[in-house]
């Protein structure tokens, strides 16, 4: 019964909230439309070139593809690797939860930089040494995206009641992998996409790990972006600004798809 | 054993190399490394001692605590302020709202950092606008410096804050204000004996989270200031992959030094959130230590870690 | 005037709906009045404008003469019971009954007794420390009730207190309410939507529907003698009977009303070649034949097909007729006495 209306504080509250998380977003658009803004209020004249020129660069594009090429690799690993586990504890092992749920809350409780320092640690000398390679990162990134792979594919899983399904399939005379391969993959799907978008835009933002693991081999879009800011703040807005708006949309198309399924669920 | 035993632990098999390949064996190789001598060799509690005894590492240390604090706690009074806003609004803005500030979550770590040097830089636009209308309420802040990095962070705890906490204010039912109203109680007597008690759980563990964050917070501090401000995660950054000199015993001396601090704000946040739910609402939403929060709006994703 | 609680006119719009229209009702001291009526009638609306957590649209709501518009819920002087029992999910059982008493700067150890009288009333002595969330809903709900007794509420308003319970907690509790508040003589309104929860505990029954009451009265009033179709459909399974109907079955009627009701018990049956001699005097016989048989304990309800019109009839199990099956041939017995002549809705 909620349908009253907003009061005033609340209001101007927000307002001020909003226009404080928007200003440098707005700021950084501007700058990246602006030919030369100095001591004014506004940008005093406007161009697309500080875009063209970044559409020209090589670099920049090279950035861009090895960050794509990088995050679908680690997401495709991932969802290779843990469909089947999570589906085997879940069904299975019920009882490991417990540990699974330990093993996921790490990658949040630990910082990048103190995963990076075990990882150069332990990848840099020894019998695998692949200290600066992508092998290094991937592996790093697979367990960046740990929590969310594990918490999509596990929710999904119960939300269908996977057991159950299995269990019918098996009645009706199915085989354990037929029945995972044509009744529960089916029904998981789409929740498997959403958490796959998700970690996806997650490593996309990756810095820390990638600036520290393979920074002065392999340039995402991310270390390309800090070595550019300090050459010229147009071109590095126009980068910044082209960045948000690939993550926006990304999110956007998140949203929908996650709206959609809980509506599904819920129906 | 039966093939089907087989099947399952080769269903198993590659998910545990992975993780212990890329997360156990790395963290044990970091403690482990914390404890040794200078050469890589022998077992020493040195490292410690030197961390702890450093006016260098120990001001790493107090720095990165005092900014995570600071920026923690502005963060959750702006957090709580709006989450109580936000209520307030009808579903459809309120919808709006989240969003906006889901979306903004996004611009996080080196584009933010590179957001505030074209804002409140050196040659920042409103720095010389300031300067031009002859303000100088501005003339003594530094954005490189404790002032301009508490600011940065306070960007992206508020809306963490927000998000994490907009939940549990629809965890307190109307009717139990209804109820306390026909008792007797205020409108601040309610939030005084039932509302904020009702919230602290959320409260505290948003505070873990919000902290664990800035702790571990290195994009953002290593885009704006590099090395001329003295952050734990930017000095473990530089120990072990500066350009200069590595001392990978020391970075891992310091990283298991940060690791504790972030993993104990991690649990408070755990154990606040099963007193919650001991309350009858779901888990408090938790989050990464990374800033990131997109999704988290989806009550499925709001479920994610470790319930 | 005796009247403790007034509602003068009362009126209450959501948007464009009127959800409270006009509704007149006087409560006695001591009384216990229920409101009973199918969801949505704003039944449980009427009873938050008299706690002051809804605000009326048009008249007045009068305790002991005094105009309550311009107070805030708090210091009306009403205690008010859930659905959902609405406890202090961070307060234990005695912190939530003593609650209304800290707020109203009670001493302590005053606190403390009357909090031990009040558990005991509800039979919750060894509860006091526990939290909420760990007792049953039925326990839940008596903590409730002690919650709002504790302030020595003027007028205790009850909205649905037992629905969200399971049916035998429901028959317990509500026999203990029921003696509490005549102990108490505390003036009661409870609200309902089960017909026979409203029989059994009221002094009084106001049936509301679409915003009005429709009609008020005893238990028994209002159970033969309902003045109107709806009245009769909920109170019972009577049997509504449209003017061509009755006429069909009683032959002649002496009103102008175009409906009529009779109730299940008040049907007679006689089984088909049974001598007529057990007919009541002055009945009219019909011949029918069963449709269904269902047996609720000690009674049995048949429905019986007579002249084109389906009859809901109730026989008491007094083993007579427990090898009647469905397509039997039966007589009625229907008394024209027992014909109810029902008035127009709203009228």
């Amino acid at each position: 019964m909620n349908i009253r209306k907003a009061g005033f504080a609340p209001r101007i509250v927000m307002l001020l909230f909003m226009a404080y998380l928007l200003l440098p977003l707005l700021a950084t658009g501007l700058y990246a439309l602006a030919r030369d803004w100095q001591d004014s209020l506004l940008p005093t004249a406007w161009t697309f070139s500080w875009f063209s020129e970044l559409l020209g660069d090589l670099r920049f594009l090279s950035a861009l593809w090895t960050s794509l090429y990088l995050c679908l690799i680690s997401v495709a690993l991932s969802l290779v690797v843990m469909l089947p586990a999570v589906f085997a504890i879940t069904v299975y092992f019920p009882h490991w939860e417990h540990f699974m749920k330990g093993l996921v809350v790490l990658p949040y409780a630990v910082p990048g930089v103190v995963a990076a320092v075990g990882l150069i640690r332990t990848y840099s000398s020894g019998p695998l040494d692949i200290a600066g390679t992508a092998y290094l990162l991937v592996g790093a990134y697979f367990v960046v995206i740990l929590p969310y792979m594990y918490q999509g594919i596990r929710n999904s899983l119960l939300t269908v009641s996977a057991v159950e399904l299995l269990q019918a399939a098996e009645l009706l005379g199915a085989r354990r992998r037929t029945a995972f391969l044509t009744v529960i993959l089916p029904n998981i799907w789409p929740g498997i996409i959403v958490s796959s978008l998700l970690s996806f835009s997650v490593l996309f933002g990756e810095f820390v790990l990638t600036n520290m693991l393979v920074g002065g081999h392999i340039k995402t879009i991310q270390v390309y972006l800090y070595q550019r800011v300090g050459e010229s703040g147009h071109l590095a807005s126009a980068i910044a600004i082209s960045y948000f708006v690939f993550i926006l949309m990304l999110s956007m198309v998140l949203m929908k798809l996650g709206r959609r399924m809980g509506g599904e669920v819920s129906k | 054993m039966k093939p089907r035993n087989r099947g399952v632990i080769l269903a198993l098999l590659p998910f545990l190399l992975m993780v212990l390949a890329f997360q156990l064996v790395p963290a044990v190789s970091m403690l482990a490394g914390s404890f040794r001598q200078e050469d890589g060799t022998g077992f020493t509690l040195g490292n410690y001692l030197h961390a702890l005894q450093s006016a260098y590492y120990m001001q790493a240390i107090k720095n990165s605590l005092l900014i995570s604090i600071t920026s923690s706690l502005i963060g959750i009074a702006a957090g709580l302020l709006c989450a109580y806003c936000i209520t307030r609004f009808t579903s459809r803005v309120r919808d709006r709202l989240l969003m906006l500030t889901n979306m903004t979550s996004n611009f996080a770590g080196v584009p933010l950092a590179f957001a505030y040097i074209i804002l409140l830089g050196n040659n920042g636009v409103f720095t010389l606008l300031f300067k031009q209308w002859g303000w100088d309420i501005f003339g003594d802040f530094n954005l490189y410096s404790w002032s301009g990095l508490v600011l940065v962070y306070i960007y992206f705890q508020a809306p963490l804050a927000l998000l994490l906490l907009y939940p549990s204010f629809y965890g307190i039912r109307e009717q139990w204000r209804e109820a306390a109203a026909l008792l007797g109680a205020g409108r601040w007597q309610f939030w005084k004996t039932i509302g904020l008690p009702i919230l602290a759980p959320a409260i505290f563990g948003t505070l873990g989270i919000l902290f664990a964050n800035a702790m571990g917070a290195y994009a953002t501090a290593y885009a704006l200031v590099g090395g001329n401000y003295n952050l734990l995660a930017v000095r473990i950054g530089a120990l072990v992959a500066g350009d200069v000199v590595t001392q990978p015993q020391m970075g891992s001396t310091l990283a298991v030094l940060l690791a504790l601090t972030t993993l104990l704000a991690v649990y408070l946040n755990q154990r606040m959130a099963r007193h919650a739910e001991s309350f009858g609402f779901g888990p408090a939403a938790k989050t990464g230590s990374n800033g990131k929060v997109s999704l988290r709006l989806r009550p499925a994703v709001r479920k994610e870690l470790g319930q | 005037m005796n009247d403790y609680l007034q509602l003068q006119g009362v009126r209450k719009m959501f948007g464009e709906t009127r959800v409270l229209d006009h509704v007149d009702l006087s409560i006695r001291e001591g009384e216990l009045v229920t409101l009973l009526g199918p969801s949505g009638c704003g039944k449980s609306t009427l009873l938050r404008c008299i706690a002051g957590l809804a605000e009326l649209d048009g008249g007045r709501i009068l305790l002991e003469n005094k105009d309550l518009a311009k107070q805030p819920p708090r210091s009306r002087q009403v205690g008010m019971v859930f659905q959902s029992y609405a406890l202090f999910p961070n307060l234990t059982v005695s912190e939530n009954v003593e609650y209304g008493m800290k707020m109203r700067g009670i001493a302590r150890p005053a606190r403390r007794s009357r909090c031990e009288e009040l558990l005991a009333l509800v039979d919750l002595e060894e509860k006091h420390d526990v939290y909420p969330q760990s007792l049953s809903g039925g326990q839940q709900q008596r903590v409730a009730l002690a919650r709002s007794l504790a302030v020595q509420p003027k007028v205790l308003l009850l909205d649905e207190p037992l629905s969200a319970l399971d049916a035998k907690i429901r028959k317990n509790l509500r026999a203990e309410i029921r003696e509490i508040q005549k102990r108490l003589r505390m003036t009661t309104l409870f609200v309902t939507h089960d017909q026979e929860e409203a029989l059994i505990l009221s002094d009084r029954i106001c049936i509301m529907n679409q915003g009005r009451i429709v009609q008020d009265g005893s238990p028994e009033a209002l159970y033969t003698a309902p003045r109107t179709e709806f009245v009769a459909r909920f109170m019972g399974s009577y049997n509504v009977l449209t003017r061509a109907e009755a006429l069909l079955l009683f032959r002649n009627v002496d009103s102008t009303a175009d409906r009529f009701a009779i109730r299940p018990e008040a049907i007679t049956l006689l089984r088909e070649g049974e001598g007529r001699t057990e007919a009541v005097e002055g009945c009219i016989l019909a011949g029918g034949s069963v449709h269904s048989v269902s047996v609720l304990g000690n009674i049995i309800r048949l429905t019986v097909d007579t002249a084109g019109i389906r009859l809901t009839v109730d026989q008491l199990n007094d083993g007579r007729w427990l090898r009647i099956q469905e397509k039997d041939n039966v007589t009625l017995a229907l008394d024209p006495s027992q014909l109810l002549h029902l008035e127009r809705e709203g009228a």
